[in-house]
């Protein structure tokens, strides 16, 4: 089994290859062989997975391991029921994705490249959630990073697209970085790499109260930046001018949903440490909150959908932290689905109104793309947590968990817990107001005339997808299929109950807004945005320009004095020397930096 | 059979070089008799690595005690292996390529003669005969850049030759001098002896390390005696700005790791972390530069610099896993940078600039040369999965957990900065990508310019098609060729990073005995 495994990592990049050296010949042939190495990635991921679901034993094997000083870096691979669950979201989203692309970029010349683009993202994920050893994790992890940078940046020719590339690139490296030393700290701890052994030690050797928080922490930063949280959220609305099925790729099944996983993976490592989960909490309560009013307010389908990404992402971080592992990745599975159905439809109904992302353009579609209506409705209802959709079980689970938490909880210091549990509930009533704003304002009223309904290739994902999105709740009868606890309940009544009549409370007031203010509701609100952006680029993008300049005319200012210096021999180091020394730029920028090399040197004498 | 293989690993390439320059008068034949001997070379060198055998150690100035002791192990391998191979494409490529100036036949001839003089450093294990091949490596190097060189700029180069030269044969004779110290402490010229007997101390153990330190670091080059390197890079002509990088930089980072090691122990306080910090301070330093550089060649070679910082931090930890990071970000540098170069000079000679300001949309003119740019930039700014990234990262860990003599919070500080710029290091080439191959050809406009939207849809730019901007000549099957094998290894060593660091730790366990 292990080597059909390998087999499922080794086919997406094969046929990516195969995609980039073989397309530009022949259309029919691109789009044959992405397609193709999709469908037999995705059969032999299923295999593997399907096997080990549930309680099966799970798949370990190492291939082969690296004769290194310190921990040897091992081809090593574990398939618990967690990895294979994630490993059916992925693959399945991203062959619908190759399929939905088909027709979505059935002119675009640059095909070729995104195809294979797109199955080096599939391999990558495929890789961080079957993968044993954090090396191996960390490739496919960073892997993902520079793929979704080519995706974003598809349309190279618009300087949005170039930007937002860029950001999300820079940002989501700089958080790995706590990935990286993460893996240090603990290849050193436990002389191995291999997660399933790190973690069987933190599970039976009692490790003393946050005795771990240094790589959990830097675990929660790495996470933190992929997923989007705050503050490093802003990158995910900025990535929104990659073509939709990318969306739909990078928001459910593969990079922000990696952040969960990693956390979800390494679970006994951050339980040993409540430090980090009440800061995992904390950055949850805030994220969601924040991301749900951004969504409220925002005029742009693809924006609303970037948000409620963030928002529910953070839910999935509040159980986790909240102690509900089992509810949280259910809410990740469930969103998987029905994220990915929504940004494909919402590409689905770009695509029929000629290009245009702004909700302010779109209204009364419902007749004049049925199935994209349909299936949409069924998404937007997921979302919002109706009754009995996926959405609903699962939402409910991380509140009630949350609640009970904040009640008796051990693991998040109390208040932050009971920020937790309200941040939650209010958020739940956002969504179901955004939702259903969405939802209005693309299908209701007068709107535009409808250039043309999608192709079959683009509507039967959607079709596909609606499935899992409106029965996917009745996973929550067993919650044992993903290895969370046997006997686990997950529907509790009296929350069930109450987040029913929180839906039907917010959704009525909605509804009366609309009939009173049209298309406007709530609006013209202006939430201001935290200048989160504004403090990177004043404290570190404009330094570090300013420093590069500096570096540049120094630089430039020793060599000339070199040049100046060599005509007459003689006198070369002296010019040299002499120019150092008369208080440029290069003299300033020199005493600087030796002075902080001198500082570290210094600490370590001292220590 | 093992000293012929090694003898004639030296011997080859210095015969090939002194045939083509006889031949060359003949220009065409005397480069294919050139890009034979790169050939002969690198197959040799394959041999050579496989068949291991003892050294060869016999006399050679015997009133000095100098020996002829020529060695292959795991440190050097790899490093042959690269050298071989980067040299071979150079002369492959120049088949197809004339960087005008003059014949290039003798062009070719001196590449060979700078192989010869690279294997025979990177076999020498006695320190004067390492000088000797040093010297002979560096100074065909003066010729090349003096006569080959950016052909605009012929005051230019002449002083990036010159200043080339001056500074690098400045450094060898402080190293010379260093390991004349050494003798007079150890009682001999041999290295392996050296490192398995030698325990340096004193005034005259510390003067010596600092002066093949001093050496060694002009060649590296470590900041702040990097000054030489972007002209001399930027001056010279493709083939050797490929050596340059790949190659000769590595002399330095293999002095380190074989000679200055060695010689120095980690026990003195100040030295090592002194080193390490210079290293650090250049990775941020060259990550600046390069963000601020107008010109494709010598923001190239700003890189250079701070690649080389990272192996340098790895030496200076004086542990076995550093060793292993030094030679394998070594090799990969070699690999990334000689591809990198290869394509700057591919693009200088479709557009007759290297100009940063006046190149822009090359995804459009040129898709493929562009596609196979942005691959060596994520291969350098350290992607997971490609070369680039092992041994830099690995550098990082060997800082955070330095050998026990050596002040660990200084180290785990400089491993932090270290980390940071690698992304400074993402930061300047993704920088470089949006401006160079990215961006709007004049002619096309979004076609739903007037709706509201954020996924603009243009009127697709075929890439290649005359839309997309002045059409130019794409990769062509000679390049493909050239540079092919670059890309492959540099694939190869990103996904199985064991081919080369299993054989580097053993070596560097059986040559450093005590080390951690």
């Amino acid at each position: 089994m292990s080597w059909v495994l390998l087999a499922a990592l080794v086919v997406p990049f094969v046929t990516a290859a195969v995609t980039l050296f073989t397309g530009h010949r022949s259309d029919v042939a691109a789009k044959g062989i992405s397609v193709g190495g999709s469908a037999l990635g995705l059969v032999l991921a299923w295999v593997v997975a399907l096997a080990h679901l549930g309680d099966a034993p799970p798949l370990a094997h190492v291939f082969t391991s690296t004769r290194t000083v310190g921990p040897p870096i091992e081809l090593a691979v574990y398939v618990g029921p967690l990895g294979a669950a994630m490993l059916i979201l992925a693959t399945t989203v991203a062959f619908l994705v190759q399929v939905y692309s088909l027709g979505y970029l059935a002119d675009d010349p640059r095909y070729p490249s995104y195809a294979a683009l797109v199955s080096i993202f599939t391999g990558a994920m495929s890789v961080v959630v079957s993968a044993d050893d954090l090396w191996l994790l960390l490739v496919g992890w960073e892997l993902m990073g520079a793929c979704s940078y080519f995706l974003i940046a598809h349309h190279w020719e618009l300087e949005d697209a170039r930007a937002g590339a860029v950001k999300a690139f820079l940002i989501t490296r700089t958080a790995d970085l706590g990935l990286l030393f993460a893996i240090f700290v603990l290849g050193d701890r436990f002389g191995t790499y291999r997660l399933s052994t790190i973690l069987r030690v933190i599970t039976e050797v009692a490790v003393p109260r946050d005795g771990l928080w240094l790589p959990a922490l830097l675990l929660a930063v790495a996470v933190i930046g992929k997923s989007a949280q705050v503050p490093f959220h802003t990158w995910l609305p900025d990535a929104m001018p990659g073509p939709t099925p990318i969306s739909a790729l990078i928001h459910a099944a593969t990079m922000v949903a990696a952040g969960v996983f990693l956390v979800a993976r390494t679970y006994p490592l951050f339980l040993s440490s409540p430090s980090t989960l009440t800061f995992l909490a904390l950055v949850a309560a805030v994220t969601m909150f924040l991301a749900a009013v951004y969504a409220m307010v925002t005029h742009d389908l693809k924006r609303v959908l970037a948000w409620s990404t963030v928002s529910q992402l953070a839910y999935m971080f509040g159980g986790l932290a909240a102690g509900a592992w089992s509810a949280a990745v259910l809410h990740l599975l469930a969103h998987g689905a029905f994220k990915a159905l929504l940004f494909l439809a919402a590409g689905s109904v770009v695509h029929a109104i000629g290009g245009a992302t702004s909700m302010d353009v779109m209204g009364g579609l419902r007749d004049k793309v049925p199935d994209t209506f349909v299936t949409m409705t069924i998404g937007f209802a997921a979302l919002a947590g109706v009754v009995p959709l996926v959405g609903f079980f699962s939402k409910d689970a991380i509140i009630h968990a949350a609640w009970e938490e904040a009640r008796h909880g051990r693991l998040v210091w109390p208040w932050v817990a009971w920020l937790l549990v309200v941040s939650m509930v209010a958020t739940a009533a956002l969504t179901v107001a955004y939702s259903l704003r969405a939802w209005l304002l693309v299908f209701f009223g007068d709107g535009p005339e409808v250039v043309h309904d999608s192709p079959a290739t683009m509507r039967v994902p959607l079709v596909v997808l609606a499935v899992p999105t409106a029965l996917g709740g009745l996973a929550v009868t067993v919650p044992g299929i993903i290895g969370g606890a046997p006997g686990e309940h997950l529907v509790h009544w009296s929350t069930s109950v109450l987040m029913t009549l929180l839906v039907v409370v917010t959704a009525t007031l909605v509804l009366v807004l609309y009939r009173r203010r049209g298309r406007a509701m709530w609006g013209p609100v202006v939430v201001p945005h935290p200048p989160i952006d504004w403090v990177w680029d004043r404290f570190l993008v404009r330094p570090v320009r300013w420093l590069a300049v500096l570096v540049r005319a120094g630089d430039r200012d020793v060599i000339d004095a070199y040049a100046d210096g060599a005509a007459a021999s003689a006198r070369g180091i002296g010019g040299l020397l002499r120019r150092t020394q008369t208080g440029s730029v290069q003299g300033y920028l020199m005493v600087v930096v030796v002075g902080a090399t001198a500082i570290a040197v210094a600490a370590g004498l001292l220590a | 059979m093992s000293a012929w293989l090694l003898n004639g690993l030296v011997a080859v390439p210095f015969a090939f070089a002194v045939l083509t320059r006889l031949l060359a008068r003949r220009e065409a034949a005397a480069v294919g008799l050139a890009v034979l001997g790169g050939l002969v070379t690198l197959g040799w060198s394959v041999a050579a690595v496989l068949v291991p055998g003892p050294d060869v150690d016999v006399p050679w100035i015997a009133q000095l005690g100098v020996r002829w002791h020529l060695g292959l192990d795991g440190i050097s391998g790899p490093l042959v292996l690269m050298s071989t191979l980067v040299v071979a494409l150079c002369l492959v490529s120049l088949v197809r390529h004339d960087p005008g100036c003059g014949g290039r036949a003798g062009l070719a001839a001196l590449l060979l003669l700078i192989e010869a003089g690279v294997l025979g450093s990177f076999l020498a294990l006695d320190m004067v005969l390492f000088f000797a091949f040093f010297e002979v490596a560096l100074i065909p190097m003066w010729f090349v850049i003096n006569g080959w060189g950016d052909p605009h700029d012929e005051a230019g180069r002449r002083r990036a030759a010159t200043r080339f030269l001056v500074f690098t044969v400045l450094g060898s004779a402080l190293m010379l001098v260093g390991f004349m110290i050494v003798r007079s402490q150890a009682g001999t010229f041999d290295i392996v002896q050296i490192a398995a007997s030698y325990r340096p101390s004193g005034a005259a153990g510390v003067t010596a390390a600092l002066l093949v330190g001093l050496g060694l670091a002009v060649k590296t080059p470590l900041w702040p005696l990097h000054i030489w390197l972007p002209d001399a890079h930027s001056k010279a002509p493709t083939v050797a700005s490929v050596v340059l990088a790949a190659v000769l930089l590595k002399l330095g980072t293999y002095g380190f790791v074989r000679f200055w090691m060695p010689v120095t122990d980690p026990g003195w306080r100040l030295l090592a972390p002194f080193v390490a910090g210079l290293a650090v301070v250049g990775i941020v330093y060259a990550a600046l530069a390069c963000l601020a550089q107008t010109d494709l060649k010598r923001l190239i070679a700003y890189s250079s610099v701070g690649h080389m910082g990272f192996v340098v931090l790895a030496v200076s930890t004086f542990t076995v896993g550093g060793v292993q990071a030094a030679v394998y970000a070594s090799v990969a540098h070699g690999l990334i940078t000689g591809l990198l170069f290869f394509l700057a000079g591919a693009i200088k000679d479709r557009y007759g600039t290297g100009d940063l300001a006046r190149l822009s949309v090359l995804y459009g003119k040129v898709p493929r040369l562009a596609g196979l740019f942005a691959f060596g930039a994520m291969a350098s700014l350290g992607l997971p999965g490609l070369a680039g990234f092992w041994g830099e990262m690995l550098a990082i860990r060997a800082a955070v957990y330095p050998s026990s003599g050596l002040p660990a919070p200084t180290y785990t500080v400089l491993a932090v900065i270290a980390a940071f710029g690698v992304i400074l290091t993402s930061a300047y080439f993704l920088a470089l990508m949006r401006g160079m191959l990215q961006g709007a050809p004049a002619a096309v406009r979004p076609v739903n310019e007037e709706v509201p939207s954020i996924e603009l849809a243009t009127r697709e730019v075929a890439p290649g098609t005359v839309e997309a901007g002045a059409l130019r000549r794409d990769v062509d099957v000679m390049e493909w060729l050239t540079w092919a094998p670059l890309v492959a290894l540099t694939v190869l060593l990103g996904v199985a990073p064991g081919l080369l660091l299993g054989p580097v730790s053993e070596a560097a366990k059986a040559y450093f005995g005590g080390l951690p």
